[in-house]
């Protein structure tokens, strides 16, 4: 028998009260903090070391994102690490919490619809990590205005805004693991360990095992070992694997965005070089192209987890 | 009158007589004491001084002592004897040797001009001389100068330095301070300096009968046609005037110039795509080019075509259009490069780098697009197949 209506009825509640919880855990507080510190730290330094030792840049303004000193890693590579920690935190006791507080069945008793609540949750989380990131880059933007007193060009602004939106993407992968695995599993500790084991292994390990991964796959030639080169296939398959954890996808698009000189991430050869102009910046269409299916991967995988995560929810059983 | 030819057929007698380049030795007939001059009638100036070289010659006599005199002498005229830049009284030759000395002779302004007779008298002990003078007063001689080149023709092209060397004599018997100019064709630049120096001057002075090299550099300008020119050089100095006509033939010169329209040198081009630039040779010579092909160098695998791809003709200001078409590789990374459009003609050549901007297609963005519409068709076919529970 189906049910008649928009699936969508009462998401607005839903979204609206997960946000205000979000906003005024202590649990977000403590991760905006981490998150807020080791920023600005960061980007402080970066400061720092621009306003004394840069010569003439005309991206400046990235500089900020991108310039690290030991012994802090620059302002996106601490993101890169930071956010997922944040999206896990967000979503990983989602769904299962409701089922441990029994709040479940009152919630459903509601004209709500599952996929009103499900939907809320997640655009909640998203949306908590979007306001995060937003004041966090005005806040870098301002320091920046503030402490180096050079204006960003629009095509700087653009460019960083572009990666305010990817690093939401990025943020929401994890976000939607987080939940899928709430859905998964009644505990909130065990999803909580496995969407961190997931996270450990793609950003720690995964780099480590692809070139294993990539030796029993297409075993290297005699004459290749003693040259000590690897073949093109190799490298071409290794960078695919490698492709397949977040993290490289996020930091590929970093480069693209944020170093406008980049001109390609893949092998390049010596023919496609002859004549380039090497150092010179690539217009922000170009860069976007140039990471574009990265971008787009990211956006898919949001989706798709998802996806997932949905039909894992409605198909479950929900008792009172 | 008579005394002169007295004198020179003394003179005669002793040159003849003798061998000529022994002067000096003894001849064994001649003894006794000469005085000898090359000029004995000349020409002065009123109110001013003129000098006469004399020598006394001692032939065959002991050396004595010889007192010098001048008889004849006008009022107001001052004469003095001098040896070694002292006034002298007398002289002491040696045996066959000849002591020279000068007699100057300073002449008041009011003088009349006919005709004066000094005798000039070496007395000694046992032989005597004398040398009559014939002095007549005369005016100046009028400054004459005369300019002579030593190449009057020269060829070269535009670009090419045209050095005449002038020889200028000062014919008159005075030093002059000679005025230098040229007349040469509008803007073209006219400059004197001294034959191995580099200041330019305006005038030189010239000693009497001297003579002295001067170079006249005529710079052409650069855009001039080809044709033959003409510049006077004159010099001037008091009255005296002396000008001589030069020739320069000046060749024309191509010189092609290759550029974008609007003198552009950057585009853009797709990845794999045919893109055109147009681009223009231009002759900015002065002789016409013939053949002008144009060519290029873009980065590897990429190609490059033109249209038209050689220039049969292209005279001095003209201009001529020409499209090129270039496809980048389809493999090429978007960014910049950078890539060599070159024109050669006879004689002249030219070349421009231009800065290309590749873009990459778009293609893969779309398909990225229709990826992401895929994922949000399986949410709602999620929704459509499990929703609303």
């Amino acid at each position: 028998m189906r049910r008649k209506g928009s699936p969508w009825t009462g998401l607005a509640p839903v979204f609206l009260k997960e946000l205000a919880d979000h906003l005024s855990s202590a649990r977000m507080r403590v991760l905006e903090w981490l998150v807020l510190l080791t920023g600005i730290a960061a980007v402080y330094t970066a400061i720092r070391e621009i306003g004394s030792v840069t010569a003439e840049d005309p991206f400046l303004l990235l500089r900020l994102f991108t310039h690290a000193r030991d012994p802090l890693p620059s302002f996106v590579s601490l993101l890169g690490f930071l956010i997922p920690l944040v999206a896990i935190g967000l979503g990983f006791d989602a769904v299962n919490s409701e089922f441990s507080r029994r709040t479940m069945s009152r919630v459903l008793a509601q004209p709500i619809y599952r996929d009103a609540l499900l939907v809320g949750k997640f655009l909640a989380g998203l949306g908590t990590l979007a306001i995060s990131l937003v004041a966090l880059w005005l806040l870098i933007v301002g320091l920046g205005l503030v402490l180096l007193g050079v204006p960003p060009s629009g095509e700087e602004v653009l460019r960083s805004l572009t990666f305010l939106v990817v690093t939401l993407f990025y943020g929401g992968v994890w976000l939607a693991v987080a939940i899928l695995f709430s859905v998964l599993f009644r505990s909130t500790a065990t999803s909580a360990l496995c969407a961190i084991g997931l996270w450990l292994l793609l950003t720690i390990l995964w780099p480590i095992l692809v070139p294993f991964i990539v030796q029993a796959i297409i075993p290297p030639d005699p004459a290749a070992i003693i040259l000590g080169v690897t073949s093109l296939e190799q490298i071409e398959l290794q960078q695919t694997l490698s492709r397949f954890s977040p993290n490289t996808l996020f930091g590929e698009i970093v480069l693209a965005l944020l170093h406008p000189s980049t001109r390609a991430l893949g092998l390049v050869f010596p023919s496609q070089l002859q004549g380039a102009l090497l150092g010179a910046p690539l217009p922000f269409g170009e860069s976007l192209l140039l990471v574009w299916p990265q971008i787009t991967g990211l956006i898919a995988a949001v989706i798709l987890l998802f996806a997932i995560t949905y039909v894992s929810f409605q198909r479950q059983e929900i008792r009172a | 009158m008579r005394s002169i030819f007295l004198i020179l057929a003394i003179l005669m007698q002793v040159v003849l007589g003798t061998s000529p380049a022994t002067a000096a030795e003894a001849p064994s007939e001649i003894k006794g004491l000469w005085l000898v001059t090359d000029y004995p009638a000349l020409t002065v100036r009123a109110g001013e001084t003129s000098t006469v070289g004399i020598r006394l010659q001692n032939y065959n006599l002991p050396p004595e002592r010889v007192t010098l005199s001048v008889d004849g002498v006008p009022e107001d005229w001052k004469v003095a004897l001098l040896g070694g830049g002292q006034p002298i009284g007398a002289v002491m030759p040696a045996t066959n040797e000849t002591v020279s000395f000068q007699l100057r002779i300073d002449v008041p302004a009011e003088t009349a001009s006919g005709p004066h007779k000094l005798v000039l008298r070496a007395k000694g002990q046992s032989a005597s001389a004398e040398l009559p003078l014939d002095i007549s007063l005369g005016n100046d001689l009028p400054a004459k100068l005369s300019l002579k080149p030593k190449l009057p023709a020269l060829r070269g092209t535009s670009r090419s330095n045209f050095d005449y060397e002038l020889d200028i004599r000062n014919e008159s018997g005075k030093d002059l301070l000679v005025q230098l100019a040229a007349v040469a064709p509008p803007n073209f630049q006219t400059s004197f300096t001294e034959n191995y120096g580099s200041q330019e001057v305006t005038s030189v002075p010239i000693a009497a009968g001297q003579t002295k090299t001067m170079k006249l550099k005529v710079d052409p300008p650069d855009n001039i046609a080809a044709d033959e020119y003409r510049v006077v050089a004159s010099v001037a100095a008091e009255d005296a005037r002396a000008e001589v006509p030069l020739t320069m033939q000046i060749t024309g010169r191509p010189e092609l110039r290759i550029a974008g329209k609007d003198g552009r040198l950057s585009g853009e081009a797709e990845a794999g795509e045919k893109s055109t630039f147009t681009l223009v040779v231009s002759n900015e010579g002065t002789a016409p080019i013939r053949d002008v092909e144009i060519s290029g160098t873009p980065p590897g695998q990429w190609e490059v075509s033109f249209e038209p791809k050689k220039i049969d003709l292209l005279g001095p200001g003209e201009k001529a259009e020409v499209q090129a078409a270039l496809t980048p590789s389809a493999k090429a990374i978007a960014g910049d490069y950078m890539t060599t459009f070159r024109a050669s003609g006879e004689g002249a050549s030219s070349s421009a780098d231009f800065r290309i901007t590749v873009r990459t297609s778009t293609l893969w963005g779309v398909v990225g697009l229709g990826l992401i519409a895929v994922a949000l068709l399986v949410v709602v076919g999620a929704v459509a197949r499990y929703g609303r529970r």
